[in-house]
């Protein structure tokens, strides 16, 4: 891979005077300036932006820039990178290792400064007792969403040597679920909406065509910006012409400005898609010759899809058929036409088969790895640190002991994770063996992935006998059940790798540099890691002299002591070169052939796989479990479809609620109801109120709009309040306004995957008290940084 | 002496927020205050198909157009990290003709404390130089009640009237 710095497209609005060209560290007006791509923390799902970070002659962060030199981002920057400096320098961020005795799990004031040399002789004698006891299989790592260490295989496997990562929420439902349905069908990893981002003359780079039509399903980008996508590139898209198709059962501000908005009743998707399929079949719309040479199955899904005639579809979906008619030819003529898929089509117990029609309909059309269409990560494209370290440090005899393996291989096998629902089972009985170490490798499951939290928290406590925290802050999760806490390097404090979207469908690959030290909270995720394995598995770490080869070696598959990262990392950002209609040149396979990895060679509309795992090979629609038509009765209580966690732009999911200024922007956490819905149950806006149903209830401030209808109420997840009282039972404020307790574990789909966490039942009532954040409090709280 | 001001395609703000942030951070602004501000109109719905939902990222009283980046040649902080790309800074004629070419724009020039920018009160001198005289006057002599009245109850004081 040759790292060369990116061309830069300046954007219209810049100044004469900007920085374009300039190396990767320079000075100015007596600061030291360092360009960087950040990945994490704070927490952000790879997007890797362009940042100036503006350190003075005291080593201090005074100043933080968009990078103008950056080819997609061309200066711009997001709050949460714009509040960097108040995450650094936080009065509540914690820089040193901290050790407390486990029969004071949940007390605040509990904690005791210890050394990082304590702290790691703490943990080998902890983890050497365990696994000398209950062998390494006892161990669970904790997975997070987005931190450079959230999903870090080094750690269970190298530096623990266990199989049990898992992350927590109840049948992976985020990202697998779809995962599972390109991997399985077409062999790649995800098919992104091509932005032009990998080319060096952007939107006007003459291998590009402009995407006519864009389906965003259920998706905002702007908002899930840190999804490992530069969001506001459709806003440069859209002013250059873009039409939008909205899916989404929210109005949501870019439905506003969709050519179509198809509010569909929350967990339907399935079966409008399989209507969008029978029409473009019927009407003839598809591509014949991408059909015809490169799909497998057409003429079983051209059946299956006969099933769902889109009268029926609009039934289901509560949506006009003329809408469903006019989406399905509105994309089906546009070329290129693309797709962005959201989280929503992970969350519901069908969301694997949501998936499924969704790359039916991108193939079908066409629409794969075509300029402008959806852009399919090449051969040598790849989640790097997906896999690794397992045959060499866990091997088939542990492997075979994953939680889960043996009853969900489809899932096990492809994340490398121990099933989520069957760990929270084993946590609480025991079976099929006791799970005694816990490390949260970034992750802050009680306040953000875990459905039932409260649930998790007592298994967890009980059950665990010693477990690690690595973070910035102490988290409610940490302050439950943690007995030694290691503080986290951010983003200004590391030195790294950052490629867009983890590393499948790579646009820019970026490099962080370290521009300051603060307290001892000297490790990135990959250091930590190679700081503890050294000492728990010096034979598997002692191959690097230091952790810059690691990350060399990890990140980049060089091993030349280091030199070549520091070379190739002074580019800051690279575009990755890219190449369409791959499957023509033999570039999307390992082995070098023509086709698609699959075992037909192409896209697998009937897909073998799901057939291999017993599950049905075409894409089915499943009526949500709990709604109008599976559970009348039960609605009779809880008369309203329950849709949760929409982002917003202050919060990376549970983070940055400690950042006054991004808690300004959004000081309480909201749930949307309708003005009808409102009046008849005497809300008003602005009003807290309680949201319950058969699984538990939380309280959240009302928002009265009619962004959702009558039937549905949407609430944000993921809120916790670090101005209050830590210790237990408080925690925080935790299971407060956690919509996670109104969400249950155990309704996945047939191979594992999918969760209804976006379809639910509920009732809704108002709330006496008042939760009101004060924003004076959270200023004299988090406001005064602090001096390092 | 050129006037700048910011234009703003209000058509595809966000409220993402990135405006705000960017100029406490640039101006240490506490919580609470802000040098702009995003302010929201919608959703309300038109008729079945059509939406109105706009964002106005407006300057406040504490907009300075960063006169100190602006000094130095640089754009203001809003316009350089704006996510969508929609402020534009410079000379008020030249947006003007940006203005014209598209609609769902805004053409703002803000003024930093306006208050304080009108400066503090000065007398002026507006003296017409005239000086009061020397002059005999005769008094009417009764207090009347009110003046300038031409009713009938109008009249004269006559103290043992009152209850005093």
């Amino acid at each position: 891979m040759d790292y060369t710095p990116a061309a830069v497209v300046p954007l219209g609005t810049l100044a004469e005077k900007n920085d374009i060209g300039k190396p990767w560290r320079y000075e100015e007006d007596g600061l030291t300036v360092t360009r960087t791509s950040p990945w994490s923390p704070p927490g952000c799902h790879p997007v890797g932006c362009g940042l100036k970070l503006y350190v003075n002659d005291e080593g201090r962060l005074v100043r933080v820039e968009g990078d103008e030199n950056h080819p997609v981002t061309q200066g711009r920057l997001c709050p949460r990178c714009l509040a960097l400096k108040d995450y650094v320098y936080n009065p509540s961020r914690v820089l040193h290792p901290l050790r407390r005795d486990p029969k004071d799990r949940g007390k605040s004031d509990r904690w005791e400064r210890i050394s990082w040399d304590e702290a790691f002789e703490l943990i080998k004698s902890e983890y050497e007792r365990i696994v000398g006891t209950w062998g390494a299989e006892s161990i669970v790592a904790f997975c997070g969403t987005g931190r450079e260490g959230g999903t870090m295989s080094l750690y269970p496997t190298m530096v623990f040597g266990t199989p049990n990562m898992c992350y927590t929420q109840s049948g992976y439902a985020c990202y697998t679920p779809r995962l599972a349905a390109v991997v399985y069908m077409t062999g790649c990893t995800y098919p992104e909406w091509d932005n032009a981002g990998a080319l060096p003359g952007r939107w006007d780079d003459e291998r590009y065509q402009l995407t006519e039509v864009l389906i965003l399903w259920g998706k905002q980008p702007l908002y899930s910006n840190p999804d490992g996508f530069f969001g506001h590139s459709l806003i440069d898209a859209m002013r250059r012409g873009t039409r939008i198709i909205s899916i989404d059962p929210r109005v949501n501000w870019l439905a506003t400005r969709a050519d179509l908005h198809l509010p569909l009743r929350a967990g339907t998707d399935t079966a409008l898609g399989m209507a969008m399929l029978n029409i473009i079949i019927e009407e003839d719309l598809y591509d014949h010759d991408f059909v015809d040479y490169w799909c497998y199955g057409f003429d079983q899904l051209r059946e299956r899809v006969a099933e769902m005639p889109p009268e029926k579809a609009a039934e289901i979906c509560g949506l006009p058929a003329e809408k469903i008619y006019a989406a399905a030819r509105m994309y089906a003529t546009a070329k290129p036409a693309a797709i962005m898929w959201g989280l929503a089509v992970d969350q519901k117990t069908d969301g694997m088969q949501n998936g499924h029609v969704i790359i039916d309909l991108q193939a079908i059309t066409g629409n794969l790895d075509r300029p402008g269409g959806q852009l399919l990560p090449g051969a040598g494209a790849g989640h790097n640190e997906l896999g690794f370290g397992y045959a060499e440090s866990i091997g088939d005899e542990l492997m075979q002991k994953m939680i889960g393996l043996k009853e969900y291989p489809a899932y096990c096998n492809m994340i490398l994770n121990a099933h989520a629902d069957l760990m929270l089972e084993a946590l609480e009985t025991g079976e099929p063996y006791p799970l005694k170490m816990g490390f949260y490798m970034g992750n802050n499951l009680m306040s953000c992935t875990s459905q039932e939290p409260k649930r998790w928290h007592d298994a967890i406590v009980k059950s665990l006998e010693f477990c690690i925290g690595v973070d910035c802050f102490i988290t409610p999760s940490i302050e439950a059940s943690c007995d030694v806490f290691l503080p986290l390097a951010t983003v200004a404090e590391r030195e790294g790798t950052v490629y867009t979207h983890y590393a499948p469908c790579t646009v820019t690959a970026g490099f962080m540099h370290k521009a300051i030290t603060v307290g001892e909270a000297y490790y990135s995720d990959m250091e930590l890691a190679y700081e503890l394995g050294k000492r728990l598995h010096p034979e598997r770490f002692s191959q690097w002299a230091n952790s810059h080869e690691l990350v060399e070696h990890f990140r980049l598959g060089v091993q030349e002591h280091g030199e070549y990262f520091d070379k190739v990392s002074q580019c800051v950002v690279a575009q990755i070169p890219i190449d369409y209609y791959k499957y023509e040149k033999g570039l999307l396979r390992p082995d070098g052939q023509l086709g698609f990895a699959t075992p037909t060679g192409r896209v697998e509309l009937w897909a073998s796989a799901f057939h291999t795992f017993g599950d049905d090979p075409l894409p089915y629609y499943l009526e949500p479990e709990f709604g109008p038509v599976n559970s009348p009765e039960l609605m009779e209580k809880y008369p309203f479809i329950l849709t949760t966690g929409a982002r917003t732009p202050a919060f990376f999911h549970s983070e940055h609620r400690q950042i006054a200024y991004l808690r300004e922007l959004h000081p309480d956490p909201i749930v949307e109801i309708n003005p009808a819905v409102a009046k008849r149950l005497g809300i008003t806006d602005g009003q807290w109120v309680r949201i319950y149903n058969m699984v538990g209830e939380c309280v959240q401030k009302a928002q009265v709009s009619p962004i959702v209808d009558e039937h549905t109420i949407h609430a944000e997840h993921a809120w916790w309040f670090p101005e209050e009282d830590g210790s237990e039972p408080n925690l925080y404020g935790t299971f407060r306004s956690n919509i996670n307790n109104l969400l249950p574990n155990g309704h996945f789909g047939k191979l594992g995957f999918g969760a209804p966490n976006k379809c639910l039942i509920c009732n809704i009532e108002p709330a006496t008290e008042n939760y009101d954040t004060d924003m004076q409090n959270i200023w004299d709280t988090f406001g005064e940084l602090v001096e390092r | 002496m050129t006037a700048y001001g910011l234009l703003i395609d209000y058509e595809y703000c966000t409220n993402c927020g990135s405006c705000e942030v960017t100029c406490k951070e640039e101006h240490d602004y506490p919580v609470g205050k802000w040098g702009i501000r995003v302010l929201g109109d919608g959703p309300w719905a038109i008729d079945e198909d059509n939406w109105n939902w706009n964002w106005y990222p407006l300057p406040t009283d504490l907009c300075d157009l960063c006169a100190e980046r602006t000094a130095k040649g640089r754009e203001p902080a809003c316009v350089h990290h704006c996510l969508a790309n929609i402020i534009s800074y410079g000379p008020v004629e030249e947006l003007a003709k940006q203005l014209a070419e598209k609609p769902k724009q805004l053409l703002i020039v803000p003024q930093f404390m306006p208050r304080v920018a009108k400066g503090p009160f000065v007398p002026q001198e507006r003296d017409d130089g005239h000086r009061a005289a020397h002059i005999e006057v005769k008094g009417t002599g009764k207090a009347a009640f009110g003046a300038h009245r031409h009713d009938s109850r109008v009249g004269e004081i006559d103290e043992t009237d009152l209850d005093l």
